[in-house]
């Protein structure tokens, strides 16, 4: 028995502040790092220095003599079985055995009976490596010749996507208009303010348990299996309180969880990892830098008509996920604007880098950063307005994408409409004073992904005879506000109240399996399933309570603690006592459960067509910049978005996870990016790879967030996603805004203050060299030997 | 290749008074390190930059944390003054104005409120921002070991990269400021990408003396930071603008100038070309506002 | 051991007598020696905020200062703050209310400077706050909310203050 949404919602739709606030503000919350166990060692990893090299010989005997020093362990130590995400791209071991591929890659880890002396062993190792050649750029690794990082990989392609749909040549040769253009995107790191940190134990019994930081436990026990060479039901990964996601890591097994569980098993001691900021900030799992050629055909009235869209994607030394990096630009080319015609080839390439992986909105913003800047290009040239190009190409509710999208819900053109109010664009643009802009950027997320073998999400409900409800899920809330919104959904159906239901943590001996929290995918796929569970509870309660109350089971109402008749509310009884009359008159103990699969077919990734997510949330992101002409500096004054999130089922959590998103994005924009020179990380640190303070963002009265609702038929009570969509184009709304304030276009990112300087210089003719000093600034960059001085 | 790591061991001791510092200094030739506020050294220990054998805590010589006038009207800051000390002092506010304005815009609160003014000199580290400040208002630094004491100027304190004309037996105890002249006024600019907290890109600052009756450049000072190894004077800088009035001409001038003087580096932080350009435009800013805000004290001062 | 010092710290109003090495940093010491894990180890170079306690009512980066050197002062941790289950500290409930906590990690670095940033300023302004709390990273809220929660906090205790 579905329950529709109707407005009289009890909690649904309501700003609940999250469950765990209290726990976190009071700093109860235990993170992994907070866990300490009797007997604990801490663990260290020992980390190449080299870029590429083969190791030849470890000796960790002097480190091993050293007091306080319990066990070392190397890649030999490990079964030596690849792990990973696909089967054709499994590439890591959880420690280097032959050879290393990038500065921080894996060699060897040590337990210890405190840290100082950990950190000491490390420098005991004597690992004797050859140096290889190494390479760091993408488009140099696929050149005959370049180093090979990967047996398997002669031209060190690590994953490639290539479709067609349409005919693009047809598309191009009946435009008006055709532009080419070239982006480029930076390394970014999620930056999240909690390192990985993890405690593995091997008990007696053989048990491996890993309380650890992760999104994706489930995927971390499968992994751990596969690398350690066990039976997965020998592993237990227990979720600790996640100090921000954003798929650093927290998605796969690290080296760390492979090392704490080994050096357990050896040492006979739980052992805790956790690694410093400037480890993380160096180690891999970094958003792809992509180098994008976009060429876009249109009429001459804005209409959009074919786009070849290519990629090199600078992977680094492993592949992650990389196939699903590589599948999803073309993809998601296909929203928010209709393209009737698109080709796309896109490379993943293996270099000496750290490698990348997933990061909030994944290959996603990049491509609405390219191709919505080239959209505003395209409408100057054709004498349009911004808004007007795209209201032309929205795509609307209902429609089909040439790559197999079904849209359910889809309210572009209502996001559209609703940014343009909101920031009073109609008002300011072209008309404000010089070294002002505003601009606009779109993008479109799915809500959730049929993108691998198990994507559905189950659920359990447990009622206990006080009336309360346990909450049982295979997914984690990483601060989004999971917790509160599954709890949310389970309220409602049962007719309680939010302090009644408790949420369980990950555990993979007793939570359902799941994939975890990415793709924005918890409050549709677990909310689904939560709404199923709690409806397969409530129906059983329903006909208890029918015989008890002589009623028809349609007519029982579950309220704020109590279950009536409805048309005669009198007759009732309060939801705790149904359940004790269930459970000890009755013998019935009631559990309900409900399992979630969009039942999509799974995307056929030689072709790139099917339908990806059940549910698309398109958004708009309108910012104002000012510009400092002298010394290129950018203030971000204002930013105003719409994003479909479909239902906002908590409105506070939604309004924080699509502003947190927006100030990554800004982030990413202008101020983000991690350095390397000859492969290593020059600025590993919070001082220099700078995310955006309080400061540096607009005041409270300059920012606006409008939920447009469309309430998704497929989504728990409508709800769609929130957690990436609506920062898919606030890099190009940046963009677009400096390109207004200072009529220069800036196609790479960052768009830092020493770009704007010299565009602008070049732009008024000043200074010859101006265009020479702004294309060093890149080449500046990849020359060694710079201390730490400036 | 190292990660950040737990501190190194060492042996700590906090002497109780400035004499008992400069002994163990003494007795500890280049094994002593001073720790201040920390929030230089504690990072460095932790980078393994510094590995020192004796730590010597001076926060609780609260006989070096002072804002004094003289009986002559000078200024004498003790070395361990906490920037947020700088800032919210009453007396600088009203006489050394840009001093405040510099120290309410280094770091952050927590940063401020353990960092010393001592430390941030002593660190000699070219983005350090008390020293062009300081270097404009013509400071002093009171330098003492167990032999003597003696006075530097500021502006001939830094040597090189992390290091100044101190000897490893020196403390640097209190700065002095002289009364700044009558209708006068400084402005501290720098530039960094993010609008707080980062390290200073470039930064200038200046000094304006007013020649009140003839409305003229009676004297300037301009530092430089972040801008070469050590915190620079940009003499030839200054020298262009003395006696001038002011003009958008004497102002290019001068910047030029100071451009010339400074010999800022390309790293993967910021390239030489930029930071020029930054030089350029933040030494006419912190002109033309040190100027107003001359024009404004001599405004005070006939009112 | 040779080289521990005995130090005697005041926290959350409880003397503590310790046995430690002077190269402990105030944040370890906390954490290790007296299990208050509120205070967060993230960047460990004063960067982010989340080791933040308050030394005699003043934020500090707890990762930048000795142990040693915390002796004689009064070190307020998070937990120190709350009057215990279920009776938060008003900064506490308006960052809960408002929707500034995500993830938590920077939360209770920031409740503190917050904490702190009231008793002296109890009616910041926007720009205030800003200033107050720009040394505390935050990468899940954008600072948005954290903001509106501040004021709520300020407006909430200057309501309370009229009624007494």
């Amino acid at each position: 028995m579905t329950i529709e949404p109707h407005e009289d919602h009890a909690i649904i739709g309501k700003p609940v502040p999250k469950k765990d606030g209290w726990i976190k503000a009071t700093g109860e919350a235990k993170y992994a790092d907070d866990l300490f166990m009797p007997g604990m060692l801490y663990g260290k990893l020992l980390r190449s220095p080299y870029p590429h090299a083969k190791i030849s010989h470890i000796d960790a005997s002097r480190a091993e003599k050293l007091p306080g020093i319990r066990t070392v362990i190397t890649g030999k130590d490990f079964p030596g079985i690849k792990y990973g995400n696909m089967p054709q791209t499994r590439d890591y071991l959880p420690l280097a055995i032959e050879k290393v591929r990038y500065i921080g890659d894996e060699v060897a880890a040590i337990a210890a009976i405190d840290e100082d002396s950990a950190e000491e062993a490390l420098d005991l190792i004597r690992v004797e490596y050859e140096p290889l050649p190494a390479v760091f750029d993408a488009e140099d690794a696929m050149k005959p010749g370049a180093p090979q990082l990967h047996d398997h990989a002669a031209t060190n392609i690590s994953a490639e996507s290539a479709f067609q749909f349409g005919d693009v040549d047809k598309g191009f040769a009946e435009s008006d208009y055709l532009r080419e253009d070239l982006f480029e995107t930076q390394p970014i790191k999620q930056g999240m303010l909690e390192p990985h940190a993890c405690i593995g134990l091997w008990d007696e019994t053989d048990k491996i348990t890993l309380w650890a930081s992760k999104q994706s436990p489930y995927v971390v026990w499968k992994q751990l299996a596969m690398g350690l060479g066990v039976e997965a039901s020998k592993i237990r990964v227990i979720q600790t309180y996640v100090g921000g996601g954003f798929s650093e890591g927290e998605q796969e097994a690290m080296a760390m969880d492979f090392c704490a569980v080994l050096l357990s098993k050896k040492s006979r001691r739980p052992v805790k990892f956790v690694h410093t900021m400037d480890e993380v900030l160096s180690i891999g799992h970094m958003r792809h830098p992509l180098k994008i050629w976009l060429k876009t055909g249109a009429k001459r009235d804005g209409t959009l008509l074919a786009q070849h869209l290519k990629i090199v994607a600078n992977g680094g030394a492993y592949s992650s996920i990389g196939q699903l990096s590589m599948y999803l630009p073309g993809a998601m080319l296909n929203l928010p604007y209709r393209v009737p015609n698109i080709r796309y080839e896109a490379h993943r390439v293996y270099t000496n880098n750290g490698f990348c992986g997933a990061l909030r909105g994944h290959t996603i913003p990049q491509i609405c950063f390219a191709r919505d800047s080239q959209l505003d290009t395209i409408a100057e040239k054709l004498g349009l307005d911004p808004i007007e190009i795209r209201l032309k190409n929205a795509r609307q509710p209902g429609e089909v994408t040439p790559n197999g999208f079904r849209l359910t819900t889809f309210g572009f053109t209502e996001c559209l409409e609703k940014a343009v109010e909101a920031s009073g664009w109609r008002e300011k643009y072209g008309k404000l004073p010089r070294y002002r802009g505003i601009g606009i950027g779109c993008g479109s997320l799915v809500s959730g992904a049929r993108i691998m073998g198990h994507s559905a999400s189950s659920a359990q409900v447990n009622i206990h005879e006080d009336g309360t409800v346990f909450l049982v899920t295979g997914s984690t809330d990483v601060g989004q506000g999971a917790d509160t919104v599954l709890s949310m959904i389970a309220a409602e159906v049962l007719g309680v109240r939010m302090e009644d239901i408790r949420f369980a943590m990950v555990d993979t001996d007793m939570t359902p399996a799941d994939p975890g929290t990415f793709s924005s995918r918890v409050t549709f796929w677990t909310g689904n399933a939560v709404k199923l569970a709690s409806e397969d509870a409530r129906e059983q309660l329903a006909e208890i309570a029918a015989q008890k109350l002589k009623a028809d089971v349609k007519d029982i109402v579950f309220r704020d603690r109590q279950v009536y008749v409805g048309h005669d509310p009198q007759r009732g009884l309060s939801f705790g006592e149904l359940v004790r009359l269930a459970q000890h008159r009755l013998g019935r103990i009631i559990m309900g459960k409900g399992s979630y699969t969009s039942g999509d077919a799974l995307i056929d990734f030689r072709t790139g067509y099917g339908n990806m997510s059940p549910a698309y949330t398109p958004s708009a992101c309108v910012a104002e910049v000012e510009i400092d002409p002298e010394t290129g500096q950018v203030t971000v004054t204002g930013i105003w978005g719409a994003h479909d999130c479909g239902f906002p089922l908590n409105p506070m959590l939604v309004k924080g996870q699509v502003l947190g998103a927006t100030v990554m994005g800004i982030g990413q924009a202008l101020y983000e990016n991690l350095i390397r020179i000859e492969g290593k990380v020059m600025n590993p640190s919070f001082r220099d790879y700078k995310m955006p303070l309080t400061e540096d963002v607009p005041w409270l009265a300059n920012v606006g967030h409008v939920n447009v609702i469309t309430r998704d038929p497929s989504g728990p009570f409508g709800a769609k996603e929130a957690g990436e969509g609506a920062a898919a184009g606030v890099i190009a709304a940046v963009a677009n805004a400096v390109y207004q304030a200072t009529g220069v276009r800036f196609k790479s990112l960052p768009i830092s203050p020493d770009k704007i300087l010299f565009g602008l210089k070049e732009a008024r003719g000043e200074d010859g060299d101006a265009q020479a000093k702004r294309q060093s600034l890149t080449s500046e960059r990849s020359k060694g030997g710079f201390d730490e001085s400036d | 290749m190292s990660y950040l790591r737990r501190l190194p061991r060492f042996e700590y001791f906090a002497p109780q008074s400035v004499a008992a510092v400069c002994n163990a200094l003494a007795d500890y030739p280049g094994e002593a390190r001073l720790l201040a506020g920390g929030t230089d050294l504690v990072l460095q220990m932790r980078r393994r930059e510094i590995a020192p054998r004796y730590v010597i805590g001076l926060k609780g010589l609260s006989e070096l944390a002072f804002i004094r006038e003289q009986a002559d009207g000078h200024l004498a800051i003790g070395a361990m003054t906490t920037i947020q000390a700088i800032e919210s002092s009453p007396v600088i506010r009203k006489r050394y104005g840009l001093l405040s304005q510099t120290a309410g815009e280094m770091g952050s609160p927590e940063i401020r409120q353990v960092a010393t003014i001592g430390g941030n000199l002593a660190g000699a580290l070219p983005c350090a921002d008390f020293p062009p400040a300081l270097i404009v208002l013509g400071a002093k630094v009171k330098l003492q070991s167990k032999q003597e004491e003696r006075l530097v100027p500021l502006e001939d304190f830094f040597l090189r990269f992390e290091q100044t004309v101190a000897r490893r037996d020196e403390l640097l105890t209190e700065i002095y400021l002289c009364t700044p002249p009558p209708f006068s006024g400084g402005v501290y600019l720098k530039f960094h990408d993010r609008h707080s907290m980062d390290m200073t890109t470039t930064g200038v600052c200046a000094f304006v003396t007013l020649d009140k009756e003839r409305r003229l450049f009676r004297d300037v000072k301009i530092a430089l930071g972040s801008s070469a190894p050590v915190p620079l004077r940009a003499k030839k800088a200054e020298a262009a603008l003395r006696g001038r009035a002011f003009s958008e001409d004497a102002l290019e001038e001068s910047a030029s100038l100071a451009c010339e003087e400074a010999e800022p580096r390309s790293s993967w932080r910021a390239s030489r070309d930029f930071r020029l350009e930054l030089i350029r435009t933040l030494t006419k800013r912190a002109i033309r506002g040190a100027w107003e805000k001359a024009v404004a004290a001599s405004d005070r001062g006939r009112a | 051991m040779k080289n521990f010092l005995p130090i005697s710290l005041r926290v959350n109003g409880e003397p503590y007598d310790l046995l430690i090495p002077p190269w402990r940093t105030l944040l370890e010491v906390l954490r290790e020696n007296l299990s208050l894990t509120g205070a967060k180890r993230s960047c460990q170079e004063g960067q982010c905020g989340a080791c933040t306690v308050l030394l005699d009512r003043k934020p500090i980066n707890s990762c930048l200062y000795l142990a040693v050197e915390a002796q004689g002062k009064e070190i307020l941790t998070i937990e120190g703050l709350s009057r215990g289950a279920g009776d938060l500290h008003p900064v506490q409930k308006s960052f809960v209310e408002k929707g500034a906590i995500q993830c938590g990690f920077c939360t209770p670095g920031l409740v503190l400077s917050t904490v702190s940033l009231l008793d002296e300023n109890p009616n910041p302004s926007e720009d205030e706050i800003r200033k107050a709390v720009v040394g505390h990273l935050c990468r899940c809220t954008g600072y948005f909310q954290i903001i509106e929660a501040i004021l709520a906090a300020a407006r909430e205790r200057a309501g309370k203050d009229t009624e007494a």
